[in-house]
C-alpha cells in the first residue's frame, strides 16, 4: 500500500518535471526558431534589395549612356545635367552594392567586374562630353560609328545578368532555409504541445486514480475506527468485569481468612489461660514437693506463684511464643480489615456534586489542628477551586495527604504544609506540599502500592494510606504523582477533572 | 418458674462454636446448647418437617447465628424466624466476622436483637459472649407472652 502509493507519488513528480521541462524546452526551441526565421527573412529582403540596386545601377548607367548619346547629337544644356546627375549617382551606388554583395565572394568578383567596366564606359562618356564641349562631335560619332560602345555596354549587362541570376539563385536557396525554419518552428511547437496535453492527460489519469486509492483509505480508516471503537468498548466491559471480580475475590478472600484467624486467636488465648493453669499446678506442686507451707487450693487464681530455674525458664519461653502468635495474628487481622476496607471503598457507588474545595480543605485542616499544634506545623490553604466529584472520597484523599504531611515532618524542625491548586484544561490541579523528610525517588513508586512503607519506619501504619488515595483518584477520572528529595519535603499532584460525569477514565476519554 | 432457655447455635466453623461454648459456660450460664453446623439441619430442627415451627411453639429458645453459613446465609434463616409467628419472639444473636455496615443494619432491621463481631481481638470478643451469658439470664422469656 505505502509501497504503491509512494511509487505513484514519485511518478507524479517525474511527471511534471517532465511536462515542465518540454514547456521550457519547446519555449527555447521557439524563440531559436523565431530568430533564426527572422534572421533567414532579413537575407532574403537583402537579397531582393541587391538585385533591386544592380537593376537600378543598369538603369543609371543607360541613362546616362543616353544622356550622353542625346547631349552629343543636341548639344543641349538639358542633357549635359542629365548625364552629370546619372554620372553623380553610379559611384556611389556601385559603392554601395560593394558593400552590400561584401559576404559573397562570386559576387564580390563581378562586383569588381561591374566597377571596372562601369569606370571605363563612365570614363568613355566623359571623354565624349568633353569632345562635345570642344566641338569635336564628328570624332565622337565616329567612335559611335565604329560600335566600341555597344561592347562596353553588352560587357555591363552580362555581368548585370550575372549578378541577378546569382541573386535570384540566393534569394531561391534563401526563401527554401527561411521556409524551412519556418516549418521546423511550427512543427516544434505542435510536438511539444502534443506532448504538454499528452502529460497532463497522464497526469489526470493518475490524479484520478490516487484520489480514489484515497477514498478506499479512508472507507477503510473509517472501518478500522468503528472496528477499534468497539474493541476498546469491550476491553473496557472485559477490564471493567475483571475489576469487579477482583474485588469480589479480594472481598470473599479476607473476609474467610478472618474466619480461621478468629479460631487461631481464640485458641490462643484459650492455650494461655491453660499455660497459666498448668505453671501454677507446676509451682504448687514444686512448693509441695518441697515441704513449702501449704496453700489454699484456690490461692492460685489470686497471684502467679514463684518458679524457679528451668520451669521460669520454659514459662518465658511459652509466653515469648505465644506473644509473637498474638501480635503477628493481630497484624494479620488489621491488613485483612485494610483489605476489605479497600473492597468496601471500591464498591461504594461515588455521586458527583458540586464542592468547594477551599471549605472541604478548611474542614480538614480543622479536625488535624490539635496533631498539627502537638507537631509544631502551620497548615496554608491557598485558592483552590471548585470542582464537581465526590465528597467522601475528596475528604479522604485530601486528609490522606494532610495527615502523611502532618507524620512524616523532619524532627525539630517546624513543619510548613501548604496546599494548593490551579485549574489547567478542564482539570484541577491540587498540589500538597510539605518541609518534612522527603521520599527518596527509588521509593516514589513502591509508596503507592498497598502495604508498602518507605524510609525510616518509626511511626505507626500500615502501608495503606497512599494505595488507597491512588485508587480513589484513579477511580475519580483523575492521577496522582509525587516529587520528592530525601530531606528535602515532598509534593503531591493531584489531577482530576474539574467536571467529573460519575463515569470512570476510559468511559469519559 | 419459667422454662430453660434452650440455645441453639447455628455456626458452621466448629472452632468458633466451641469457643462461644466456653465462653458462654465459663460465664456462668448452664443453659443447654443445640449446635448446628449448617442452615439446612437448623431450620429442621426450627421449623419442624412442615415448616410451620408449630412443635418450637411455646419453648423458650435463643438463637445464636452466624451468616456465613455453607449450604445458606444467615440472613435467610434470621428472615424466617422473624416471619414466623411462633418464633419471632425468639431473641436472635447475630455473630459474624463482617462488621459491615450495611450488613449490620440488614440485621436489624430483620428484627436480630444483637449484633456480634466476632472480633479477632478474643478478649473483647470473650466480654462480648461474657455479656451475653448475662443476657441470657436476664432474660426470661415467657411462656405466656406467645
Amino acid at each position: 500500500m505505502t509501497a504503491v502509493s509512494r511509487r505513484r507519488s514519485t511518478l507524479q513528480i517525474l511527471l511534471l518535471s517532465a511536462g515542465f521541462f518540454v514547456l521550457v524546452a519547446v519555449s527555447v526551441a521557439s524563440v531559436l526558431l523565431v530568430n533564426k526565421a527572422r534572421e533567414d527573412n532579413t537575407w532574403v529582403v537583402h537579397t531582393v534589395e541587391t538585385e533591386s540596386e544592380v537593376a537600378n545601377l543598369l538603369v543609371d548607367i543607360r541613362r546616362a549612356e543616353s544622356a550622353t548619346r542625346a547631349y552629343l547629337l543636341t548639344a543641349a544644356p538639358q542633357y549635359l545635367s542629365e548625364y552629370e546627375s546619372a554620372a553623380a549617382r553610379i559611384p556611389a551606388a556601385l559603392n554601395h552594392l560593394q558593400m552590400m554583395t561584401a559576404d559573397n565572394p562570386a559576387q564580390v568578383a563581378n562586383t569588381a567586374k561591374l566597377k571596372s567596366a562601369v569606370e571605363q564606359r563612365l570614363a568613355e562618356f566623359a571623354l565624349t562630353i568633353e569632345r562635345v564641349k570642344n566641338n569635336d562631335v564628328a570624332a565622337s560619332v565616329d567612335i559611335l560609328r565604329k560600335g566600341t560602345s555597344t561592347d562596353a555596354l553588352e560587357a555591363i549587362a552580362g555581368i548585370g545578368r550575372d549578378m541577378r541570376t546569382e541573386e535570384d539563385r540566393l534569394l531561391a536557396t534563401r526563401t527554401a532555409t527561411a521556409d524551412k525554419t519556418q516549418v521546423l518552428a511550427s512543427s516544434v511547437t505542435i510536438a511539444g504541445s502534443c506532448m504538454v496535453l499528452a502529460l497532463a492527460a497522464l497526469s489526470l489519469v493518475l490524479l484520478r486514480q490516487s484520489s480514489r486509492a484515497r477514498d478506499e483509505a479512508e472507507a477503510r480508516l473509517r472501518d478500522s475506527n468503528v472496528n477499534l471503537e468497539t474493541i476498546v468498548d469491550e476491553r473496557t466491559a472485559d477490564l471493567r468485569e475483571a475489576n469487579e471480580e477482583i474485588q469480589r475475590f479480594a472481598y470473599i478472600v479476607s473476609h474467610d481468612l478472618r474466619s480461621p484467624l478468629v479460631n487461631i486467636m481464640g485458641f490462643t488465648s484459650e492455650l494461655e489461660e491453660l499455660r497459666g493453669d498448668i505453671f501454677k499446678r507446676i509451682a504448687t506442686l514444686n512448693r509441695t514437693a518441697s515441704l513449702a507451707p501449704a496453700m489454699p487450693e484456690d490461692a492460685t487464681d489470686v497471684a502467679e506463684p514463684e518458679l524457679e530455674g528451668s520451669d521460669k525458664q520454659l514459662s518465658d519461653d511459652f509466653n515469648e511464643s505465644l506473644g509473637f502468635i498474638k501480635s503477628s495474628i493481630a497484624k494479620m487481622d488489621r491488613l485483612i480489615s485494610a483489605i476489605l476496607n479497600l473492597t468496601r471503598e471500591g464498591r461504594r457507588e461515588f455521586k458527583p456534586e458540586r464542592i468547594d474545595l477551599r471549605e472541604l480543605i478548611g474542614g480538614i485542616v480543622k479536625t488535624v489542628a490539635h496533631q498539627a499544634a502537638e507537631a509544631d506545623a502551620t497548615i496554608e490553604v491557598g485558592t483552590l477551586p471548585k470542582i464537581v466529584s465526590d465528597r467522601l472520597a475528596l475528604e479522604q484523599i485530601f486528609s490522606n495527604l494532610i495527615d502523611n504531611a502532618l507524620k512524616y515532618l523532619k524532627n525539630g524542625v517546624p513543619g510548613e504544609i501548604s496546599i494548593g491548586g490551579r485549574t489547567k484544561l478542564g482539570f484541577a490541579i491540587f498540589e500538597v506540599t510539605d518541609n518534612g523528610r522527603g521520599i527518596d525517588p527509588k521509593d516514589h513508586q513502591r509508596i503507592f502500592d498497598l502495604f508498602r512503607r518507605a524510609g525510616t519506619q518509626d511511626k505507626p501504619g500500615q502501608g495503606i494510606g497512599l494505595a488507597h488515595v491512588r485508587a480513589l483518584v484513579r477511580r475519580l477520572g483523575g492521577t496522582m504523582s509525587v516529587a520528592s528529595e530525601l530531606q528535602k519535603g515532598s509534593t503531591f499532584t493531584i489531577t482530576l477533572p474539574i467536571n467529573w460525569s460519575g463515569k470512570n477514565r476510559e468511559k469519559a476519554s | 418458674m419459667s422454662d430453660p432457655v434452650t440455645i441453639i447455635m447455628i455456626e458452621d466453623d466448629e472452632g468458633h462454636a466451641r469457643l462461644i461454648e466456653r465462653n458462654i459456660r465459663r460465664s456462668g450460664v448452664n443453659n443447654e446448647i443445640i449446635p448446628f453446623t449448617n442452615g439446612t439441619e437448623a431450620v429442621n430442627y426450627l421449623f419442624g418437617k412442615d415448616g410451620s415451627a408449630v412443635e418450637r411453639k411455646n419453648q423458650a429458645l435463643l438463637i445464636l447465628l452466624d451468616l456465613n453459613l455453607p449450604d445458606m446465609t444467615g440472613i435467610d434463616i434470621l428472615k424466617r424466624v422473624k416471619e414466623n409467628k411462633h418464633l419471632k419472639s425468639t431473641p436472635v444473636v447475630v455473630l459474624t466476622t463482617t462488621d459491615d455496615s450495611q450488613e449490620i443494619k440488614r440485621c436489624y432491621e430483620l428484627g436480630c436483637n444483637v449484633y456480634i463481631t466476632k472480633p479477632v481481638n478474643y478478649e473483647s470478643f470473650a466480654n462480648a459472649i461474657r455479656q451475653l451469658g448475662l443476657f441470657f439470664s436476664v432474660i426470661q422469656v415467657p411462656p405466656a407472652s406467645l
